[in-house]
């Protein structure tokens, strides 16, 4: 299938409309209610390879915004599939039941990295941080410059008084 | 049993011993390092030397360097009344010899050497501190 | 799916992170007598925050940053940054610029596959096969320092825009020379050797759609009977200029994997061939590069940019918000679906000495896991 047959068919069924970004790139915006429902769709429709999953927190708009990017071995496209979460509660559906571990372990990494909580997954323990007590690292208000002057850093050592000056 | 030492004999003639006979005569591939070694080409990425006559303070290597190894400092002592501006101190155990501020430098000033032979039991070598060095032909 | 107990006797062994035989990663086995019960994987040692330190400096810096997401291929994360930057802003690189790209990240796949021959072998015994290896991967060290001036930190020689410095005359005399010596060497340990049949053979198969499900790209699906890759899909640089095969297998096993090895760098010989015979001449960086900049601003957007590394397929993620540095970088690794999906789904119901085989024959980087 080419991509205007592939955004025709997703805006007869769920009334968003997808816009082609390049050849071989479809992006499509949906609410966070609908998201597994489009997703088993595409599946159906030959996208079973989910390529990777990320999140960008915009923390000026005070959301938080979902990136998910499946490829078809058959048509050779890959979708982008977005959605936003509110930023105070951060929390939405697992898509578990569609990809199977592929989603599982990168929704695992990014519960760590940034405090998202994904109901139906059934594996959320740490994976790279030990004993870790403070805010997830990843996000834009955790202080990481303070974290590593407390911790590592030693004013009084000649080498290391660069560290503690303003870039 | 008989096959199999026909087998073996049939491959020694026509492998083994013709190798045999071909590595007596080649070159040996080691090189004994202390008393010779391999050439260095040009452009590999070595140690720094900095000639101070050159430079014109603009700093930039020192904002391009991505682990901050470069610093901005006054020349030592002696010879500040010749040298007035800031020259750049380098840190050697930060540096990962990237080359950008060779790349960056728009008077030539600062180079990348062959030297690789940096280890040393004494700490106080690892900084480099901007002076002028004896033999300036460059 | 969750591990069950077969026995009272169970022990749990750590096949851990300082083990000579499995790299900065550890896994935790239930054993039962000689039988793996279960196994867990304990990924961590190696997370140094790429995606964070990528936020807090320019392009080029990045691009230095770059070649130690996965050492042992540094070449082809330099590309797969510097396609990802020159998307968002706009550019096209000049085409002895892209010709000499391809050649860099082709040595760079025969490079990575040797080690993996090598590091294979001695896994299962055959310790010649891995001098073998490593002694002829040290001509291509040679000529790496020829070209960027380091043997295995290239400092971010492929950069947006193009390449740092120019491809100088020696070399391309010299790699005729070096690919010749690599391709007797594949030749000759291409034979059917009945030690690797007996301890590869059956072990650890992976059934097609398992693999779809389980996220396994590259290598390891090709094994599973699966023709796919990105050089061909969707090709970047000059790649679909070149006529080259894809090897597949149909059974899945260890064995399959390794002779999917072997025949992969053979055809990469003979893409490095054709480059070098069509290449032409012209700049090496574009215009608006050549000069290092302090304040070049990347227009706001996002891009996703995937490639074929040597083990997988890898893939970056950048959005910018129309400052100097990137708003949010992602980068996927292929090791990160093999090592710990695939892995744990292998490791049921084995014996202890199938352990090395499998963990070796996925082809696992655990850098490029952890980033």
């Amino acid at each position: 299938m080419m991509e205007k047959e592939i955004i025709d068919e997703i805006k007869k069924k769920f009334g968003v409309e997808g816009f082609m970004q390049r050849e071989r790139r479809v992006i499509v915006k949906i609410a966070p209610d609908k998201l597994v429902e489009l997703c088993k769709f595409i599946k159906d429709l030959g996208f079973e390879h989910l390529s990777s999953l990320s999140i960008t927190d915009w923390p000026k708009r005070g959301i938080y915004e979902h990136t998910y990017h499946v490829w078809s071995y058959k048509d050779k496209i890959l979708i982008t599939i977005k959605t936003e979460i509110n930023g105070d509660k951060p929390e939405i559906d697992s898509v578990y039941p569609v990809w199977g571990e592929s989603a599982q372990i990168h929704e695992r990494e990014m519960h760590e990295l940034f405090g998202v909580e994904y109901k139906g997954n059934p594996d959320l323990s740490p994976l790279f941080l030990e004993g870790w007590h403070e805010k997830p690292p990843f996000r834009k208000d955790f202080d990481w410059r303070e974290y590593v002057r407390k911790n590592f850093y030693d004013k009084e050592n000649d080498r290391e008084r660069v560290y503690f000056e303003e870039v | 049993m008989a096959v199999q030492l026909i087998w073996i004999g049939d491959k020694m003639k026509t492998e083994v011993i013709p190798k045999i006979i071909r590595n007596m005569f080649s070159k040996p591939i080691t090189t004994r390092f202390p008393h010779e070694s391999n050439p260095i080409p040009d452009g590999y990425r070595g140690e720094h030397r900095f000639n101070i006559d050159k430079c014109i303070s603009c700093g930039l290597c020192s904002k391009i360097c991505p682990n901050r190894a470069i610093e901005m400092v006054e020349a030592p002592g002696e010879y500040r009344d010749k040298y007035p501006k800031k020259y750049p101190k380098i840190d050697l155990g930060k540096c990962c010899f990237c080359a950008l501020c060779q790349d960056i430098c728009p008077s030539g000033a600062m180079k990348l050497t062959k030297n690789f032979f940096l280890s040393t039991f004494d700490p106080s070598d690892v900084i480099k501190d901007p002076t002028p060095t004896k033999e300036e032909n460059t | 799916m969750k591990p069950e107990s077969v026995g009272k006797n169970e022990y749990e062994l750590f096949f851990g992170p300082a083990h000579p035989g499995s790299g900065n990663f550890s896994v935790r086995l239930k054993i039962d007598g000689e039988r793996v019960v279960s196994a867990r994987a304990d990924p961590g040692y190696l997370h140094r925050g790429f995606e964070k330190l990528m936020e807090y400096r320019l392009p080029i810096q990045n691009a230095v940053l770059s070649d130690r997401i996965c050492v042992l291929e540094a070449l082809a994360w330099n590309l797969i940054h510097a396609e990802a930057v020159e998307e968002l802003i706009g550019v096209e690189v000049p085409e002895r610029a892209k010709y000499i790209r391809v050649i860099m990240a082709e040595l760079s796949r025969i490079q990575s596959h040797l080690i993996w021959y090598g590091v294979l072998s001695i896994g299962t015994g055959f310790d010649t096969g891995f001098k073998l290896a490593f002694g002829y991967r040290d001509f291509i060290l040679d000529l790496f320092e020829l070209i960027t001036g380091g043997r295995v930190y290239p400092a971010g020689y492929i950069c947006p825009g193009g390449v740092r410095r120019d491809l100088p005359d020696s070399a391309k005399e010299r790699i005729p020379k070096v690919l010749d010596k690599i391709e007797k060497m594949i030749d000759f340990v291409k034979a059917e050797n009945p030690a690797n049949i007996g301890r590869l053979r059956d072990v650890g198969v992976l059934k097609l759609e398992d693999a779809i499900r389980l996220g396994a790209t590259g290598p390891v699906i090709r094994a599973s009977g699966l023709r796919t890759d990105v050089r061909k899909d969707e090709p970047y640089e000059v790649y679909d200029r070149f006529d080259f095969e894809v090897p597949v297998r149909k059974e899945g096993d260890a064995y399959a994997r390794f002779q999917i090895c072997l025949e992969e760098m053979e055809q990469s010989v003979k893409i490095i061939h054709q480059a070098l015979k069509g290449l032409p001449d012209g700049d090496f960086i574009d215009k608006r590069f050549s000069k290092l900049k302090l304040n070049m601003r990347m227009p706001e957007g996002e891009v996703y940019v995937r490639n074929e590394v040597a083990r997988g397929e890898a893939g970056v993620y950048m959005v910018s918000d129309g400052g100097t540095k990137p708003y949010r970088v992602k980068i996927r690794g292929p090791s990160f679906l093999h090592l710990i999906p695939v892995l744990e789904f292998l490791l049921r119901d084995v014996q202890i000495a199938d352990v090395p085989a499998i963990y070796w024959s996925l082809n696992g980087c655990p850098a490029d896991m952890d980033r």
